[in-house]
């Protein structure tokens, strides 16, 4: 297993590294920071001390070389445009995203398992077309659309929650339902389809020919050979949770990363943009050794 | 697209109209701003997501301009100035006045300021009013400071508007958290959630009612309108047109943003005064308002809003004359100008309101006299390169779209860069038009203003410098239980002095 992980470690080190080496250039290409940072009366002389200031007039190769030398002694360099470390400026926005993620994906699955469980132990029946059609609806609404309309009922006409922002646990309420509708309705799917060729597979035949209840039987014997595929799925969706979820942070002023970058990119805060990009990619990565794992947990097939 | 409400009708609040005398209550308030500040600093308090918290509440100026009533510039740290024979002006300072850090104000906390703001060590905003000029500063007494500019500043009492005084102390590099002389400290800043500033015990003048706000950023209008409804917070100075449906906490204002389209009078057809008089007649601008440009708007005349000194009354927005357009075509092509090369207009993505289909309307508006018009949209940094100089060698007879903003009351900071042969963004070189801009700002009082008439008559009847437009609107929610009414500064500044609680 060790081994397995350092291997994981080194492929995912060298992915790192390409994408903050094309992410530096990339974001060099966008244009000149002091033409967004300073108005559009600022002089010559202004932006070229601008410039100068934050060593944006060396040529690329040497702002390369001083980028990478400095990474290596843990500075990311500071933000152009709040004048604070880029890291500290990114790592308090990730915490946030970080639990919003964690917390909507960990709802996510459990309530997606056993809604998708129920509906494939009676296919074709009530719960089972119920389920699909809220899962459908789930999959498809845009969250643009869910979060202005769950402000209008729960804030404004009913005025049981805040409209936006933090400070509270009601203040999680609208961010994370609105996040949790499109995960679950794609996973629920999932786990219905995979619990289905579950629920048809020998075993479990033997399993209902022995006597055993259906609890167990799903539970026990069908679920856990069903839950390869629905983790692939996971971390799929939490993945995309990790990089920020920017409309809804955008709408419910939620501080998390995702909204950070994009304001980034759009100002060219370069530091800022590397920063969160290796700050997510690493959380991606270690949450793929998680899904790894998990497989190995409950595959033994995997394990030996 | 968020928008979940319908279309109602819209109140015309009173522009200008005066804050109400001043009722009995106090107590904090929150205000949700579209646009987090990124910094705090007192130097860049210029830009507007910045000096909407901090200017004249956290860092105060030696004067301010009254933008609400018509007495110009005001005493605010210095209690009154003089220029001498030289031309050098004299600032008396206001005694008994401390920084929120216990230090006393004087005048080498003034000096100190300008050396700041001059520094290579940062980038201070506030810089770009000063450009071409050479600032000598000298400390006579305490609370006596002289400023020796060369070239002579006319206006330097008001340009002091706009240089925020810290501290001695204060470090070259930007700060974060600012001290002031004004009537409130920051007291909390959160980054992405909330900053609050809370009321001095200790300010040296009247006690504002509002004892501490609490400023919160939400991106989107429709949320910033909701909120203000539902309570949670008590004023949005910008929400949009859409969901400004409450008569009674929902108001209009002018908000200094002017809409044209820039001429380059370098590249024909567009070097001929017939082509752009044709441009102008042929754009039915009326139209506009009230459909895609808010109630309110006002037809423009000049790049400064009519609050601007020297804004001339009698210059007349061009008639919506299409035949006339066409006509004025028909000569200069017989002259042998070239009118049906394809003209560009540049548009920046998200600019203003509704900006596509202004500039879609306008488009075929143009068409329909027989320009052949191209429509190009492009993002932030990109405009910029349309819009400022050095303008790129071959490029085509273009037409920039632009808002600009200048509530600053002087038209200075406006024509210089618009206008000038040096402008960053001028368009043309008239050399009628340098000499108007120089003598109008080294000139004073009355005869100031004239000059400023002139120029606006000279460059909107005889250059026909561009396609003026629009002063724009905006929209603000304020709470029933405050007593504010928007002005044309609060794009930029918001003073919670001016915000009474009923």
């Amino acid at each position: 297993m060790l081994s397995f992980i350092r291997k994981r470690s080194l492929s995912s080190l060298l992915s790192l590294i390409g994408l903050l080496v094309m992410v530096f250039f990339l974001s060099r290409l966008t244009g000149d920071p002091a033409a967004l940072f300073l108005p559009v009366e600022a002089s010559a002389e202004m932006k070229q001390q601008f410039r100068e200031l934050h060593g944006l007039n060396d040529p690329l190769l040497v702002q390369f070389g001083r980028y990478v030398g400095n990474v290596l002694t843990g500075d990311l360099g500071e933000s152009l445009r709040k004048a604070r470390p880029a890291l500290d400026v990114v790592l308090e926005a990730f915490v946030w995203t970080l639990w919003l993620a964690a917390i909507t994906m960990s709802l996510v699955a459990s309530a997606a398992i056993v809604v998708g469980s129920l509906a494939a132990f009676r296919t074709g029946g009530f719960f089972d077309r119920l389920s699909s059609m809220v899962s459908l609806i789930g999959a498809s609404v845009p969250d643009f659309w869910l979060a202005i309309v769950a402000i209008v009922v729960f804030s404004i006409q009913l005025a049981w929650l805040p409209t936006s922002g933090t400070g509270s646990v009601l203040h999680w309420i609208l961010p994370i339902g609105v996040l949790f509708v499109r995960p679950f309705g794609i996973i629920v799917q999932v786990v219905r389809g995979s619990m289905i060729s579950a629920l048809s597979s020998a075993y479990v035949k033997t399993a209902r020919a022995k006597g055993v209840k259906a609890g167990p039987i799903i539970f026990v014997h069908a679920l856990r050979n069903a839950m390869l595929p629905v983790i692939t799925v996971l971390g799929d969706q939490a993945a995309s949770l990790l990089n920020g979820a920017v409309i809804v942070e955008t709408i419910f002023g939620f501080p998390g990363v995702g909204k950070l970058m994009i304001d980034s990119i759009l100002q060219r805060d370069f530091n800022v943009v590397l920063a969160a990009i290796l700050v997510t990619a690493v959380a991606i990565f270690l949450m793929n050794v998680l899904i790894d794992l998990a497989y190995a947990v409950l595959d033994p097939r995997i394990r030996h | 697209m968020y928008k979940t409400k319908i279309i109602s009708a819209l109140m015309a609040a009173s522009l200008m109209a005066g804050v109400s005398p001043a009722a009995a209550g106090s107590g904090p308030i929150k205000i949700v701003l579209a646009e987090e500040a990124d910094l705090l600093e007192p130097c860049m308090a210029t830009r507007s997501n910045i000096g909407r918290i901090i200017m004249e509440n956290v860092s105060e100026t030696l004067t301010e301009l009254d933008v609400r009533g018509k007495k110009g510039v005001m005493p605010r740290l210095a209690e009154k100035w003089e220029q001498t024979a030289d031309g050098s002006w004299r600032f008396h300072l206001r005694q008994g006045v401390k920084f929120s850090n216990g230090t006393t104000f004087d005048a080498k906390d003034v000096k100190h300021s300008f050396e700041r703001i001059f520094s290579d060590k940062n980038a201070c905003e506030s810089r770009r009013y000063f450009g071409g000029m050479k600032i000598d500063t000298t400390v006579v007494d305490a609370n006596t400071i002289d400023f020796k500019v060369d070239p002579v500043q006319p206006i330097l009492p008001l340009l002091m508007s706009l240089v925020t005084i810290v501290p001695e102390e204060t470090p070259m590099e930007f700060i974060r958290e600012p001290i002031g002389t004004g009537p409130y400290a920051l007291s909390n800043w959160t980054p992405g959630q909330q900053i609050v500033l809370t009321g001095r015990s200790d300010y040296w003048g009247d006690k504002p009612q509002v004892t501490q706000a609490t400023y919160l950023f939400r991106s989107d209008p429709a949320v910033r309108a909701a909120m203000v409804q539902t309570g949670e917070a008590d004023l949005s100075p910008s929400i949009s047109q859409l969901d400004a449906t409450n008569t009674k906490t929902d108001f209009s204002y002018l908000d200094s943003e002017t809409v044209y389209l820039r001429i380059d009078h370098n590249i024909a057809p567009l070097n001929d005064v017939r082509v752009r008089k044709a441009l102008n007649l042929a754009i039915d601008r009326q139209a506009f308002v009230g459909s895609l440009v808010p109630d309110g708007a006002v037809l423009a005349t000049a790049l400064v809003p009519p609050t601007t000194l020297g804004w001339n009354p009698d210059v007349k927005v061009f008639p919506f004359d299409p035949e006339g357009a066409k006509k004025l075509l028909e000569q200069a092509k017989a002259d042998g100008v070239a009118v049906e090369t394809p003209i560009t207009v540049i548009a920046r993505t998200a600019n203003f309101p509704n900006v596509t289909e202004i500039m879609e309307a306008i488009q075929a508006q143009l068409q329909d006299v027989g320009f052949k018009i191209d429509l190009k949209f492009v993002e932030v940094a990109e405009h910029e390169g349309y819009y400022s100089k050095p303008f790129k060698e071959g490029r085509g007879p273009i037409l920039v779209a632009a808002s600009h903003d200048n509530s600053k009351g002087d038209p200075s900071f406006t024509m210089f860069f618009k206008y000038a042969t040096k402008g960053t963004q001028a368009g043309f070189s008239d050399p009628k038009v340098d000499d108007l801009i120089q003598r109008a700002t080294a000139a004073v009082g009355d005869e100031r203003a004239k000059l400023w008439s002139q120029l606006i008559a000279y460059l909107h009847d005889d250059v026909v410098a561009d396609v003026l437009l629009f002063h724009m609107v905006g929209f603000s929610r304020v709470s029933e239980r405050l007593d504010f009414k928007p002005t044309i500064a609060t794009n930029s500044m918001l003073q919670l002095s001016d915000i009474s609680i009923k």
